[in-house]
């Protein structure tokens, strides 16, 4: 399928109006009509790099709190109103500022209590800069949530996971790529936002686009110089992008990925097309449409802001410092040594007890 | 209006990896010694400290803690935690049983939690949210 048919070319200009025009600062008096504001926002003219192409460079976040999928309660309510997305802010707010004093609320002994503190480390989504905006998901249009899942591709993916299931911890290559350091979900196509380190930056040379992302200090480069995608048997775990410039908007057409990283239980024919459109200064709308007709029936389309932050982008070095990786195999060794001293532990404990009801038979069978 | 908090405290915290399957839940510890090195690596920091037993006795811990990009944007550095920092530890030890932890609060002797992301008092929008 093209990938222009995937989007329409008229959702852009009323979805950049209801980003933009819904977002108001904290304080002030929200617009009263702000849905209609489409029409009345000023079309922004970015800089251009020398070959003519809008300058989207710089570094960037799509740090945000939206959900991805709509939470079930609000149903078809693709947007909160002015006075919830105040509410919501300041909800955050005091959340942050409570994490802050008193620690991440998690109950002594779960799996969730043992963890590092977030707040104590910045590393709490809510310390560093939020793109704010009414979404109630970033998944767009009245359902707000991923299409139900194909039959077979349920079938598939649970034959995935009963694979998997008690070699978990057999050695490396069993581990979760992102425990690996080979990919993790902020760098991923499409680009979604994590716990933290949600910062990328944007370079442009001629015929190409680059990001450099954060977690975890990988490359992409985008020709945009209308060569053709890769041989279809050349995959990658973050999928070969192809750009082209439409007005000001740079669409990249992503496909051939590695279905070893699948994104929400895709297969082998994800097909991703990204829209990034400068709409100020600071903004550039990042607006991404999902299909994979063996795993769900209908595209899917989700919008989310990448606001502009400070440089430089730091190093990540994961697999330098991953002492996790070694700590997790060698705890799962250890359980099982101590399973192994147990079972024999236990053997033990029933041969002797055979062998005394062995002896006490003979003692008894003697009389 | 409550419940709308309520839907989106939801937002999943994706971490480098499952904390659980490194760290023993069954296993919590409370460390109080002084840092002898601060790794300030990635993908998790680590926090090496001596502990010193009631008989007088050192021992060696390492502490898992957090990542440092974000630290570095507040400011923070290596020199910011340096060796003879005296810490309290709350954690879980090791599945392995070895002297490393994860440090799920770190404070001063006092009480005092260790480091702040600091923005509680300024909600940090984008410049959309200003039009």
């Amino acid at each position: 399928m093209s990938h222009r048919l995937l989007v329409s070319a008229a959702a852009i200009p009323a979805a950049l109006g209801l980003l933009l025009s819904q977002t108001p600062a904290s304080g002030q008096t929200a617009p009263a009509a702000a849905t209609k504001a489409a029409s009345t926002t000023k079309a922004w003219t970015p800089p251009r790099i020398p070959d003519g192409h809008p300058d989207l460079q710089g570094y960037w976040t799509n740090n945000t709190i939206t959900p991805l999928e709509r939470p079930k309660g609000l149903g078809e309510k693709e947007f909160y109103t002015e006075a919830e997305l105040t509410e919501l802010m300041k909800n955050e707010q005091n959340r942050v500022a409570l994490n802050e004093e008193e620690g991440r609320p998690t109950e002594p002994g779960t799996d969730a209590d043992v963890h590092y503190d977030f707040s104590q480390f910045g590393l709490d989504r809510g310390q560093t800069k939020l793109s704010w905006n009414r979404r109630t998901s970033l998944i767009v249009g009245p359902e707000g949530t991923i299409p139900p899942m194909l039959p077979e591709a349920r079938k598939r993916n649970a034959a995935i996971a009963a694979r998997n299931k008690g070699h978990e911890f057999d050695g490396p290559e069993n581990r979760p790529l992102s425990a690996r350091c080979l990919v993790l979900g902020q760098e991923s196509v499409p680009m979604l936002p994590g716990g933290y380190n949600n910062n990328m930056q944007i370079v442009q040379g001629a015929g190409y686009v680059a990001t450099l992302h954060e977690m975890n200090h990988s490359v992409r480069i985008i020709p945009t110089d209308g060569r053709p995608h890769a041989a279809s048997e050349i995959r990658q775990w973050r999928g070969d992008s192809r750009g082209h410039w439409e007005g000001n908007t740079l669409v990249v057409d992503v496909s051939n990925f590695d279905p070893r990283n699948p994104f929400r239980g895709s297969g082998e024919k994800l097909h991703v097309v990204e829209r990034y459109t400068p709409v100020d200064k600071n903004t550039i709308l990042y607006r991404f449409t999902v299909e994979d007709p063996e795993t769900w029936d209908k595209p899917w389309t989700a919008e989310i802001a990448l606001s502009r932050v400070d440089g430089p982008i730091f190093e990540f070095a994961c697999h330098e410092g991953n002492y996790g990786l070694r700590n997790t195999l060698q705890g799962a060794r250890v359980a099982e040594q101590d399973e192994a001293a147990k079972a024999e532990a236990g053997a033990a404990k029933a041969e002797a007890g055979a062998a005394k009801a062995e002896a006490g038979a003979a003692k008894k069978a003697g009389k | 209006m409550s419940g709308i908090g309520l839907l989106l405290a939801a937002v999943p915290a994706w971490a480098h990896h499952a904390f659980a399957a490194e760290f023993d839940a069954s296993r919590p510890l409370k460390l109080h010694g002084t840092v002898t090195e601060w790794e300030m690596i990635n993908p998790h920091s680590w926090i090496h400290i001596d502990v010193k037993n009631d008989d007088g006795t050192v021992v060696s811990w390492m502490v898992e803690a957090g990542s440092p990009n974000t630290l570095l944007r507040l400011g923070f550095s290596k020199n910011s935690l340096p060796p003879g920092t005296e810490l309290v530890i709350d954690g879980y030890q090791a599945k392995d049983k070895s002297n490393r932890a994860v440090g799920k609060n770190i404070t001063f002797p006092d009480g005092k939690r260790l480091f702040l992301g600091g923005s509680a008092n300024e909600l940090k929008g984008n410049d959309a949210a200003k039009k």
